[in-house]
């Protein structure tokens, strides 16, 4: 009884040791209580309600949060001047693995995420990596490293006011030829009133993402079949022709200095017919008065001649920097978010989550059904991840520059300075040259 | 005896330069000396970085873009220069004529270059924007031909010198009234006596008197036009094509956007060359000027 008593109370020991140590390395949000972590942002409904949301993280971990948001140009310029420095001034970052993602690693600014993403001390239980889409996480991974973790998914969408429409009597293109035959019906109508027919990104180095679902459509490609620079083959000159011809035709005044902005505050004041816009501004588009009730959105009609619908998609990341001195803390913000709570939260701000859960989850669904035309954006984000792709510029190892190219030849085009197939020649011979 | 004293006295304060000289070498020499480093690396982000000597500038020598930003930098340099001068001694002259509310006229003038560039670069996009400004609306009011501004290959540049003038001119203005104010009377009472009345005495007395006050201007003036950037980076970014791409925003994009920080720096190493060579210049005319 004794020996029985002696050996049960060691058991018991033991026992007590072993749950100690199992706590001592449980995760716990609180292990960073008191640190402080710098996020540096591009300006996205996404960063924009993480700085609101701030305070939530800071309750729940104790971390607290310093977030700079800057437009898009401005934000690469600070992080570049930042991280050539090796300034541990910056412990998050965002960007797009597609265009920079293989240059930042060279440059060694990515921090390795997979060691925390193994290790249960750094990682929440509930945290379910595999909720990310296939095509997200590889595309989160460069050169064979997790490098960083997706918080949304976007591609350009065809939005179109029904009312003009409507009061024109011209029916909504099905078709990618149509497009130029409604906007001339659009141009001959009076009852448009002052609305502009048309709209796109006319600044060079905005223009790929919205020209690049007309160049696949029309049946061209920014590659030929030997991977070298395709712009010159006749579908993509004509795919490049109707962008610019919309643009010089039926676009506002200045458009060449045009950007996302100046075309959403188009749309949302009523003041346009239709454009090829992103899908995160929907939720800027909803916030005018009346956008709910008279803006149909759908992902950008196909082809007639082609029967090809290959839209633009890709999500941004955010990533942690190797001269971070706050990883763990950093990561630890990472988790929250991307969270699922975190994503559904932000699906109420129009950011489409990269989570299936989310995408697939009954608060989402509810949002959707409450309006045809929320219905009608979470259809288009559907097919273009399930169709769509990311490559809006030439095989090049300079992508920034290729795409920069792309722009400037389109852009030539719709300010008269050339005809398509000599500038996109052109183009294709710059891209080559580029070192 | 004195002279030891005083030898002693000048060795005892030359400590006192010091600061000054390591400030100069920290601020001053090391970032340009560094930026010439630069500029003979092939250095890209991402990539090694290699050693090319001048292949940096060789290369600017066959690039299309440096010498249209060379060009839109000369145009806008030349033309901004000259209408402010003009424009600023007229304006310096007039207000120094003015004796009622002298203060409140001079407050109104400064607030454009007490602006900041990004207050400036919005009100030009929202007045000058082809379809929803004011100008354009003020212009077809006027029966006059309306113009699409910062958004046209032809005028673009042209727009951005009459925006910088818009709100340089009261700087140079204000100049020439200091100057203006610390002209001797004694040599008007004697023109006066001699005749010499109105223009004549606007050509020949006020304006070579004014000539240094007028070159410190210019030279003011001229290291900003030369390196002008803010206000074509929020308005145009260079654009529409490359029709506002001065060398300032062209060396910008290389560094910034493309990562090409050697060729940025030889780009900008050559500007700064330019900048000296200009303030060289007009401080040879002024040497030569001063009464």
């Amino acid at each position: 009884m004794k020996r029985r008593g002696f050996a049960t109370l060691i058991t018991a020991t033991a026992l007590s040791l072993g749950s100690g140590s199992a706590l001592a390395q449980a995760f716990n949000w609180k292990k960073h209580d008191g640190q402080t972590v710098n996020l540096l942002l591009n300006n996205h409904p996404w960063s924009q309600a993480v700085r609101e949301m701030a305070p939530e993280f800071t309750a729940k971990t104790g971390i607290r949060l310093r977030v700079e948001i800057f437009n898009e140009e401005q934000f690469r310029a600070r992080l570049t001047t930042q991280l050539q420095a090796k300034s541990s001034d910056i412990d998050v970052f965002m960007s797009l693995k597609f265009r920079e993602g293989g240059v930042y690693d060279k440059a060694g600014w990515f921090a390795d995420l997979t060691p925390f993403l193994n290790s249960p001390t750094a990682t929440a239980p509930d945290f379910n990596f595999n909720d990310f889409g296939d095509a997200l996480r590889k595309g989160e991974t460069v050169n064979g490293k997790l490098v960083g973790l997706p918080i949304n998914l976007e591609g350009p969408l065809f939005y179109w006011n029904k009312d003009i429409f409507a009061k024109c009597n011209v029916a909504e293109p099905k078709f990618l030829e149509e497009i130029p035959e409604a906007a001339a019906k659009l141009k001959a109508c009076s009852a448009r009133g002052d609305a502009t027919v048309w709209a796109a990104r006319g600044i060079r180095g905005a223009i790929p993402y919205a020209v690049s679902a007309f160049i696949y459509n029309s049946g061209g490609d920014f590659a030929t079949p030997d991977r070298k620079p395709g712009l010159c083959q006749p579908n993509s000159v004509k795919g490049v022709e109707m962008y610019a011809n919309l643009l010089k035709d039926y676009g506002p005044p200045g458009a060449a200095n045009h950007t996302f902005t100046q075309v959403i505050e188009m749309l949302g004041q009523g003041r346009l017919a239709m454009t090829h816009e992103s899908s995160n501004e929907f939720s800027n588009i909803m916030k005018f008065p009346g956008r709910d009730k008279d803006i149909g959105v759908k992902v950008l009609p196909p082809g007639k001649a082609t029967g090809i619908s290959k839209p633009i998609v890709f999500g941004w990341g955010v990533s942690i920097s190797n001269f971070s001195k706050n990883k763990e803390a950093a990561w630890y913000f990472m988790q929250w978010a991307t969270s699922n709570e975190m994503q559904t939260k932000l699906v109420q701000r129009g950011v489409a989550p990269p989570r299936a859960s989310v995408f697939n989850g009954l608060a989402f669904k509810a949002w959707t059904t409450e309006l045809p035309v929320r219905q009608a954006w979470a259809n288009a984000l559907v097919e273009i991840s399930k169709t769509g792709t990311d490559v809006s510029f030439p095989p090049s190892e300079r992508i920034i520059e290729a795409r920069e190219m792309v722009g400037g030849g389109v852009q030539k085009v719709f300010l008269g300075q050339g005809a398509a197939k000599d500038v996109m020649c052109q183009v294709d011979a710059d891209v080559v040259n580029l070192k | 005896m004195v002279q030891a004293m005083r030898g002693q006295r000048a060795a005892s304060f030359e400590w006192m330069v010091l600061p000054a000289v390591a400030f100069v070498l920290l601020m001053v020499v090391f970032p340009f000396g560094y930026g010439i480093w630069l500029s003979l690396l092939e250095y890209k982000l991402g990539s090694p970085i290699t050693f090319v000597g001048l292949g940096n500038y060789a290369a600017l020598l066959k690039d299309e873009q440096f010498w249209n930003g060379l060009r839109l930098t000369f145009i806008l340099y030349l033309f901004a220069l000259l209408i402010q001068l003009v424009l600023g001694v007229a304006l310096g002259i007039f207000i120094h004529g003015i004796h009622v509310l002298r203060g409140l006229v001079r407050t109104v003038m400064v607030s454009p270059f007490m602006l900041p560039p990004v207050v400036i670069g919005m009100m030009s996009i929202v007045v000058l924007d082809p379809a929803m400004g004011v100008a354009n609306y003020l212009l077809k009011s006027a029966g006059l031909p309306t113009s699409h501004f910062l958004a046209s290959t032809n005028y673009v540049i042209f727009t951005v010198i009459a925006i910088d003038t818009w709100q340089w001119t009261p700087f140079v203005a204000l100049i020439v009234l200091g100057g203006l104010q610390a002209l001797p009377a004694r040599v008007y009472e004697a023109a006066a006596i001699d005749g010499a009345l109105g223009w004549r005495r606007f050509v020949y007395i006020t304006l070579p008197m004014l000539g240094p006050t007028i070159l410190t201007a210019a030279v003011l003036r001229s290291v900003d036009l030369l390196r002008f950037f803010d206000v074509i980076y929020i308005t145009t970014q260079g654009g529409p094509g490359f029709a506002s791409t001065t060398l300032n925003i062209y060396a910008y994009r290389r560094g910034f956007e493309f990562s090409d920080i050697g060729y940025a720096s030889a780009l900008m190493i050559t500007l700064s060359s330019i900048v000296l060579a200009s303030v060289l210049v007009f401080s040879q005319f002024r040497r030569r000027l001063t009464w």
